[in-house]
């Protein structure tokens, strides 16, 4: 693989907006051109905003000439954070793709259709176990924990070139260079040493997995959300029906009676998250949050 | 000349007399012929660690004073006719709320901007109902320096003691005049303060019903956490339109007064054991009237000389009394105005005696000898 | 969100007056939204409630501080400043607070408002702006919008609005603010940097009259009167974006200006001192 042959190596870097995606994308597209490789580089970025999904197509090779890569036809598919891998896994060759990602787990806010507190929200359940069981090739990292543990948790990227510098054929002071040249002044040492810490784990084996360099990344299910009891209580002599916590409740679950007092209509919705006892002028409603611990013990 | 020898003005003498009883606010706005009160209280309140504030207008400095009271600070201001009539709202607001404060009131020509620097007595009227609504409230008419200085200390022990506001009432003559005071004519005496609520906190009503119709006042800090409203007020302290609560709230605050009658009324009388002819007369009329007396006397005529210092509530029983005891045929009112002293002294007399009147409104004192004229004129 | 084990946490309940509720305002009174935030952001400030000192004037906004369980003040109509400073300099040790309206602070009162703001004297001045006097049945007020219904405007409203905040600016106020009852937090936050700056500070509320003004002039029920009013809003940071141009109605909110004048009582006590000292010399 990385072979100067004349076929064309396909690599995808994706991620969630604000990880650096193109920065991972940039570093490997000059290294290519650098190399003597004609490149091309497409990306989807921008919109996606801070958190949200983003993608970058590099292609190399003596001549390329579509700037995307079709599904299936991925050598290196490099992810930054776990699901949006996920995502793009079927674009990844299924005999010879290798798939290198990050085991940080960043939950979108639209995986969140159910707002209680403490609720699972909608991410993916596979475990990196069932997906290296899957690929020709994997590395399943802690790069974010890895890259914190060195000083600075936003160099994980960095981390995951170190990684992919493994599966390619460039000598490692080009990468070096490259990244040094691509990074600010002052970040440049810090960027040095994720690189050789990303590389160096990487040459344990082609299928490897760890996520345990740091503690930071736990499922989602061990994450500290406490699992709370809402209590809204509305005391109906003070409440004057003017409609203010039926209309702007985000989950819409209050609703004015036959007496033209508010209620809870619909509880299972309630979030908890106290706007009606904010907004009601008449101080009527009172929100209690209890953690579900507590009140079990 | 000994230490409590003092050549003052009258309004230098309102402002002393206020610090000497414990004033330690004072909130004004200039205007004549009052603004020497305000002179010496900016000058003298921060040397006994008062304050003194010259406020945006006579509005504001009622309500200052207003609410220098509340917090629990004896507080004074002066103004004149135009003045007065600004600082009607928030007096009203005084009253109804029973804050203790003084409002000196030297009275000059009317109405409107009228002479500013000319005399009158064309506010006594207005000194007892310039506010809106019954209401209780103490108007005191010094007719000296000596009694400016006394006087006011009085109406601040008063004011304090009653829970009500006090006006001390000067014209333009006494205001500006310069006498010869005894500081020391006035006893040294512990100072007086209005009684504070003490007791427990729970369940406090700041305007409850006490035996001497007097609620202890709340100060801010100790833990009361009362209601104060110019509203209409059940004990509690909370607007009320229950209508036995509200007629039982405005009935103990005038109530108040008479109750404590003998301890507010004050009055001066002079040759009246017999008289033909009886003066009534405050202020610098006043002291027209006694050089009258004086010279009529020696006339051989039978005059005397009632004086309410407390002008209201006005000393309505000394007054008959001085009457019935003197055997006067009549009594005369002088006074620099159209006649609102006079208006006072028919309602006491109720017709026992007719009641003359001598006015001036030209900005001019009524001298002795208008009186002295006047009173000839009566006895033929 | 707070532990109810906190013993800290806010609850309005522990700041109003329980046997006073519920208050006198109509449905929807963005007045009641408003008593919140502030007794939220007195909380938040350790306020002691027995040092604390409401003031407040005539109208709907005065009847408020009957609710605050405090020492209470509801004085006469335009009027609440000249009491607070006399109380405020009788009592520096007591934080005052004065609740007024639109009505009660910038007509009647507005001479007391611009040298409050000149004197610069520590009192936070809350100003709940409605637009409207409600208590009198709803007359045209300083800041009524241009066209709005009253009951003394009925062709529409021909006169131009009071910007209070640069009223109060303009005379030299200590610290400046303006935000909308729909935004609690940000309303609470604004008044604790009002509380806590030592000098006076004027807030204004913008604040809704659902059944008098909303209804005269059909702006729909409260929920839709205060998403309206928070649509016309700009926080003061995002005073210089390009959309200004396109917006030219709205109104800034944040804090708009900030000084560090002398406190007036500060100033004048110290200067007292000095007094003390010269005749203890002589």
């Amino acid at each position: 693989m990385g072979d100067k042959s004349n076929r064309t190596m396909n690599v995808l870097i994706v991620g969630v907006g604000g990880q650096g995606v193109i920065m991972v994308s940039k570093v490997l597209a000059q290294l290519c051109q650098a190399d003597g490789h004609d490149v091309k580089q497409s990306e989807v970025h921008g919109m996606a905003k801070r958190g949200g999904g983003v993608f970058s197509h590099v292609r190399f090779g003596p001549k390329v000439w579509s700037p995307t890569i079709p599904e299936g036809e991925v050598d290196i598919l490099v992810a930054l954070e776990w699901a949006e891998g996920l995502r793009w896994l079927k674009h990844l060759k299924p005999d010879t793709g290798t798939f290198i990602a990050d085991c940080q787990k960043i939950v979108p806010p639209f995986a969140c259709r159910n707002r209680k507190r403490g609720a699972e929200p909608a991410y993916a359940p596979q475990t990196p176990e069932e997906i290296i069981e899957q690929v020709h090739a994997g590395y399943v990292m802690d790069a974010t924990g890895m890259a914190a543990n060195l000083g600075n948790a936003r160099a994980s990227n960095t981390v995951l070139l170190g990684a992919l510098s493994t599966v390619l054929d460039f000598p490692e002071e080009a990468w070096v260079e490259i990244i040094a040249a691509t990074v600010p002044a002052k970040s440049v040492e810090a960027n040095r040493a994720a690189f050789a810490e990303g590389r160096a784990w990487a040459m344990g084996g082609e299928k490897r997995i760890d996520v345990t360099a740091s503690g930071l990344h736990k499922a989602h299910s061990e994450m500290h959300h406490p699992q709370v009891d809402t209590i809204l209580e509305i005391t109906e002599e003070w409440c004057k029906g003017c409609d203010i916590c039926v209309k702007m409740c985000p989950e819409r679950c209050l609703r004015l009676n036959d007496l033209l007092k508010a209620e809870l209509a619909l509880p299972d919705l309630c979030t908890g998250c106290q706007l009606c006892a904010w907004l009601c002028p008449d101080q009527a409603i009172r929100v209690t949050n209890i953690p579900v611990t507590e009140a079990a013990e | 000349m000994t230490a409590t020898l003092r050549n003052l003005e009258g309004n230098e003498a309102c402002a002393l007399g206020a610090i000497r009883a414990g004033c330690r606010f004072f909130a004004g706005y200039p205007i004549t012929p009052s603004s020497e009160v305000a002179e010496v209280m900016a000058r003298e309140l921060p040397r006994v660690g008062g304050t003194f504030i010259q406020m945006e207008d006579e509005i504001a400095s009622m309500g200052a004073v207003i609410g220098a009271s509340m917090g629990g600070v004896k507080a004074m201001t002066a103004t004149s006719g135009p003045g007065f009539s600004l600082k009607q709202e928030n007096l009203g607001y005084a009253c109804g709320a029973e804050i203790p404060c003084v409002i000196v009131n030297v009275m000059r020509g009317g109405p409107s901007t009228g002479m500013p620097t000319r005399p009158a007595q064309g506010d006594i009227m207005q000194a007892r109902w310039g506010t809106h609504g019954d209401h209780a409230i103490i108007v005191l008419a010094p007719a000296s320096v000596a009694e400016a200085y006394s006087e006011t200390i009085r109406a601040v022990e008063l004011s304090e003691t009653l829970r009500v506001p006090v006006v001390v009432l000067l014209d333009e003559v006494i205001g500006h005049l310069t006498e010869t005071v005894d500081l020391a004519a006035v006893p040294e005496a512990p100072e007086v303060w209005r009684s504070f609520a003490t007791g427990p906190r729970e369940g406090f009503q700041p305007y409850a019903v006490t035996d001497d119709l007097i609620p202890p006042m709340p100060r801010p800090g100790d833990g009361y956490r009362a209601h104060c409203t110019g509203l209409t007020h059940a004990p509690g302290g909370f607007p009320t339109q229950v209508p036995e609560v509200a007629t039982a709230a405005v009935t103990r605050t005038t109530d108040k007064l008479v109750h404590h009658r003998e301890r507010i009324e004050s009055w001066q009388v002079q040759d009246a054991e017999d008289s033909d002819l009886l003066i009534v007369a405050i202020g610098i009329s006043a002291r027209a009237a006694r050089q009258a007396v004086r010279d009529l006397r020696a006339e051989g005529l039978k005059i005397g000389l009632f004086r309410p210092v407390t002008l209201w509530p006005f000393p309505e029983e000394a007054l008959r009394e001085t009457v019935a005891r003197s055997g006067a045929k009549a009594v005369l009112v002088p006074e620099m105005n159209q006649g609102q002293l006079v208006l006072e002294v028919e309602r006491v007399l109720a017709g026992r005696a007719p009641a003359l009147r001598l006015n001036r409104i030209d900005g001019q004192p009524i001298t002795p000898d208008d009186i002295a004229d006047r009173a000839r004129e009566a006895l033929k | 969100m707070k532990d109810t084990a906190d013993a800290t946490a806010f609850d309005v309940n522990d700041w109003i007056r329980q046997d006073q509720m519920p208050h006198f305002l109509c449905p929807g009174c963005g007045h009641g939204i408003a008593l919140r935030a502030l007794v939220w952001a007195l909380h938040e400030q350790g306020i002691d409630k027995d040092k604390l000192a409401v003031v407040s004037g005539i109208g709907c906004s005065g009847r408020l501080s009957a609710y605050i369980d405090a020492n209470t003040f509801h004085t006469t109509h335009g009027r609440p400043l000249t009491f607070a400073t006399g109380l405020k300099l009788a009592r520096p040790d007591l934080t005052v607070v004065v609740i007024t309206g639109d009505g009660d602070c910038l007509a009647i009162g507005g001479n007391h408002l611009i040298h409050a703001a000149r004197r610069n004297l520590d009192i936070t001045c809350v100003m709940l702006n409605n637009e409207i006097y409600g208590m009198t049945g709803g007359q045209v007020s300083p800041t009524t919008s241009g066209g709005r219904y009253t009951s003394t405007t009925p062709m529409g409203n021909s006169e131009p609005t009071f910007d209070a905040c640069a009223l109060a600016t303009a005379a030299g106020a200590g610290f400046v603010g303006r935000e909308v009852t729909m935004q609690v937090l940000a309303l609470r936050d604004l008044l604790k940097q009002a509380l806590a700056h030592p000098g006076f500070s004027f807030v204004e509320v913008l604040s809704d009259c659902t059944e008098i003004y909303g209804r005269k002039n059909d702006l729909g029920a409260s929920p839709e009167m205060m998403l309206a009013k928070k649509s016309e809003m700009r926080p003061f940071a995002y005073r210089n974006t390009v959309d200004v141009p396109f917006r030219p109605n709205h109104l800034r909110t944040g804090v708009i200006a900030r000084n560090d004048r002398p406190e007036y009582g500060a100033a004048y006590r110290t200067m007292a001192a000095g007094l003390h000292g010269e005749k203890g010399d002589a």
